[in-house]
């Protein structure tokens, strides 16, 4: 245990600066909200294509609530531009 | 957790969205309720313009009036469950053919039935319905067997092999065929279950939910004809094993008389599902109308279920049900309509949701 403690102080006292910078910070924030993105479209998306196959009036519908994700990735978009 | 459903399991949402779609464009109260007052053709002209037209037209030229309808329909129906199977992946398309050899097990006693009384071959390709795993040809062999045992032999090397084998030495001591018949629907139900990893993810949990109410309210209609025709017969023989409501001995004690088991299902899990049904046995007596408020009673649990899961695979059951239901309700309007009923009969033997 203590040497577990004494291991945490050598590693967060010797470099100075935090191990990420602000950049970097927002890129994974713009990544992760991708990703989530990307999971929610995935299966959004096969459900819309199974609706519009059955009917093509559901073609509207199923277009927007296969991009209603796309917020998710918008919204991350705009920390590249509050941090850079 | 919902994510190694559909990763693991199956495409789920494409296939619920079209199973949705579908269960949709099913004929409703109001059809029915215009259904109802059709003579033949004009039934015939109704579905002609709805979801049977492609069937309609496909065999109009060889068959009409009541005969057109019925094959319209059984043929219809088979198209879409094997829709189904053809979308279905992975663990959703295995729980699906699972559930869809009901048609095999149904095939099989149709064909049992067929030589039994004699029917000529046509009229047992008519009640064939191929929407289970038995190919075309296997069918055909089938519905032109001329004994019995060529038909047992038929079934040889298929899920309901071993069951039959035991039951066809009944059969022939007693000529009754009824063992046959109860063999075929073990079979099915032995093997709905089977092999499944048990408990191993929710998908499969609500798949063997779904199936033992199923067998639960199948379990509940044997015991009621059985206790109320007074028939000396051994409940536990027409038991089937996988209902959670009771088990075999229960059932054979419960069977000898209506009130038990009745107070019996008011306890259960299923009280409030069958409610209706039951206050329609008590009140008229009525094992039609009881048969009936179990149906419903049954599409409503299924509607239930799927949801409040939406993503699994109790929709497409649920779908499946009603599909059933609403051919067997069609069925019911034409030949009633063509014996003569009157409308308030034929609504009677309706079930509508």
């Amino acid at each position: 245990m203590l040497e577990a403690i004494d291991l945490a102080n050598v590693v967060l006292q010797t470099e100075g600066g935090p191990a990420l910078s602000e950049n970097g910070a927002a890129a994974i924030a713009v990544g992760l909200g991708a990703l989530g993105t990307g999971y929610a479209q995935s299966r959004i998306g096969a459900a819309a294509v199974g609706a519009v196959a059955e009917d093509d009036e559901m073609f509207v519908p199923g277009l927007i609530f296969t991009a209603l994700p796309e917020t998710l990735i918008i919204i991350a978009f705009v920390t590249i531009f509050l941090v850079g | 957790m919902s994510y190694r459903i559909s990763e693991g399991g199956g495409n789920y949402e494409y296939v619920n969205a079209r199973v949705r779609s579908r269960r949709a464009k099913l004929f409703d109260e109001d059809d029915y309720r215009k259904l109802v007052r059709m003579g033949p053709g004009e039934i015939a002209r109704f579905m002609e313009e709805s979801e049977y037209e492609t069937e309609m037209n496909a065999l109009g030229s060889r068959f009409s009036g009541v005969d057109l309808i019925e094959y319209a329909l059984t043929r219809n129906m088979a198209k879409h469950f094997e829709d189904l199977l053809r979308w279905a992946e992975g663990d959703l398309y295995d729980h699906i053919a699972r559930y869809l050899r009901k048609f095999d097990a149904w095939n099989a006693k149709t064909a049992l039935r067929g030589v039994y009384s004699g029917a000529s071959r046509a009229d047992v390709e008519d009640d064939l319905i191929r929407a289970g795993e038995f190919s075309d040809r296997f069918l055909d062999q089938l519905a032109e067997a001329t004994s019995v045992e060529q038909i047992v032999e038929l079934l040889d090397g298929t899920i309901f092999d071993e069951r039959l084998e035991a039951a066809s030495e009944e059969y022939e001591a007693t000529d009754v065929l009824v063992p046959l018949e109860n063999a075929i629907d073990y079979a099915f139900y032995e093997r709905l279950m089977a092999g499944l990893p048990a408990g191993s993810d929710r998908a499969e949990e609500l798949y063997v939910e779904f199936l033992r109410a199923e067998i639960d309210f199948r379990n509940v209609r044997n015991a009621l004809r059985l206790a109320r025709s007074g028939a000396e017969l051994d409940p536990a023989e027409y038991y089937i094993e996988g209902g959670r409501l009771f088990d075999a001995a229960e059932l054979q004690q419960l069977a000898g008389n209506v009130d038990e088991l009745v107070a019996r299902i008011r306890e259960s899990r299923y009280a409030d599902e069958l409610e209706d049904a039951l206050a329609e046995l008590e009140d008229a007596d009525n094992l039609i109308g009881f048969d009936h408020a179990l149906d419903v009673a049954l599409l409503e649990y299924s509607d239930t279920l799927s949801n409040r899961y939406p993503l699994s695979v109790c929709p497409v059951l649920a779908y499946v049900l009603a599909k059933e239901r609403e051919v067997e309700n069609i069925r019911a309007v034409a030949r009633g309509r063509e014996a003569g009923l009157s409308t308030e009969e034929i609504e009677e033997e309706l079930v509508i949701l």
